[in-house]
């Protein structure tokens, strides 16, 4: 029961790295900040909701210009937009 | 003698929600919340069911006043609670308990999908925090199970999948 409990915790933790998508992004003192990305993407008409970090990339929860509801990843560095499923993309 | 206890749609609702479950904790994106879906109309089908179902499937057969729950957990602590052939009153509120819980995940869970709720933290955060809540019944759930089989010197998994448990001796409760 105890190591079940266990394994299910190993796989909670996990889940807030999603591995949707992976960034080589070095340090991030060079990381442009969130809110920069936040606004590029508002002068997109994006209605931006929430910025977080996953697997080295910012992770955007947003409506974008036509409403539509998108979870986009970009580069921290460049914010080239990140496809789902990349892995270490280079910006 | 074994009795019929469990009818088909109380067996088949449990072992579709305990696959739901499993796979909604190992799942992402749309693959996840249509199992979420999944489990909400189980639940929908179940509470219905416990109102209209069969005898020991009802709301009505298992869930006991606190007074009477709280007497039979002193008595499962003393080692001398009696066999009951439908759920116990613990396994009953753990069942209400289970239901409520898959009910406010997968909801919680739905309402992050909406434009309103896309992206908010607390909706993502209290849609963790309801499936965290329901591992944890699970756990109790199992662990509920272990003992009171052992207890009883019956295999509850076995009766959950044929519906036949030992028939009542002297001293089970069964209305």
């Amino acid at each position: 029961m105890r190591n079940l409990v266990f394994c299910f915790c190993l796989a909670s933790g996990a889940a807030h790295a999603t591995g949707l998508a992976t960034c080589d992004s070095g340090p991030k003192e060079r990381w442009q900040p969130q809110e920069k990305l936040s606004a590029v993407l508002k002068d997109k008409g994006w209605q931006v909701r929430r910025i977080k970090e996953d697997g080295g990339c910012y992770e955007v929860y947003a409506l974008d210009e036509k409403g539509n509801r998108v979870e986009a990843y970009f580069h921290p560095v460049t914010f080239a937009p990140v496809p789902v499923g990349a892995k270490n993309h280079k910006g | 003698m074994v009795v019929k206890v469990w009818d088909a749609l109380v067996r088949i609702s449990h072992w579709t929600l305990v696959a739901c479950v499993a796979a909604a904790w190992f799942t992402r994106q749309q693959l996840h919340e249509w199992v979420g879906y999944a489990a909400l109309s189980i639940v929908a089908l179940r509470i219905v069911w416990g109102f209209i179902g069969s005898r020991y499937a009802r709301f009505g057969q298992f869930i006991r006043s606190p007074s009477r729950t709280l007497a039979y957990a002193r008595a499962v602590a003393a080692q001398r609670e009696p066999r009951y052939l439908g759920h116990n009153p613990l396994g009953g509120w753990m069942i209400a308990a289970l239901l409520a819980a898959v009910a406010l995940a997968g909801g919680t869970g739905w309402l992050a999908t909406t434009d309103r709720y896309w992206g908010v933290a607390w909706v993502e955060e209290l849609h963790e925090a309801c499936a965290d809540a329901l591992l944890t019944l699970v756990a109790l759930h199992l662990a509920g199970v272990v003992v009171s089989s052992v207890r009883h010197r019956e295999n509850l998994v076995r009766a959950m999948l044929t519906g036949r448990k030992p028939a009542p001796r002297s001293g089970d409760v069964f209305e």
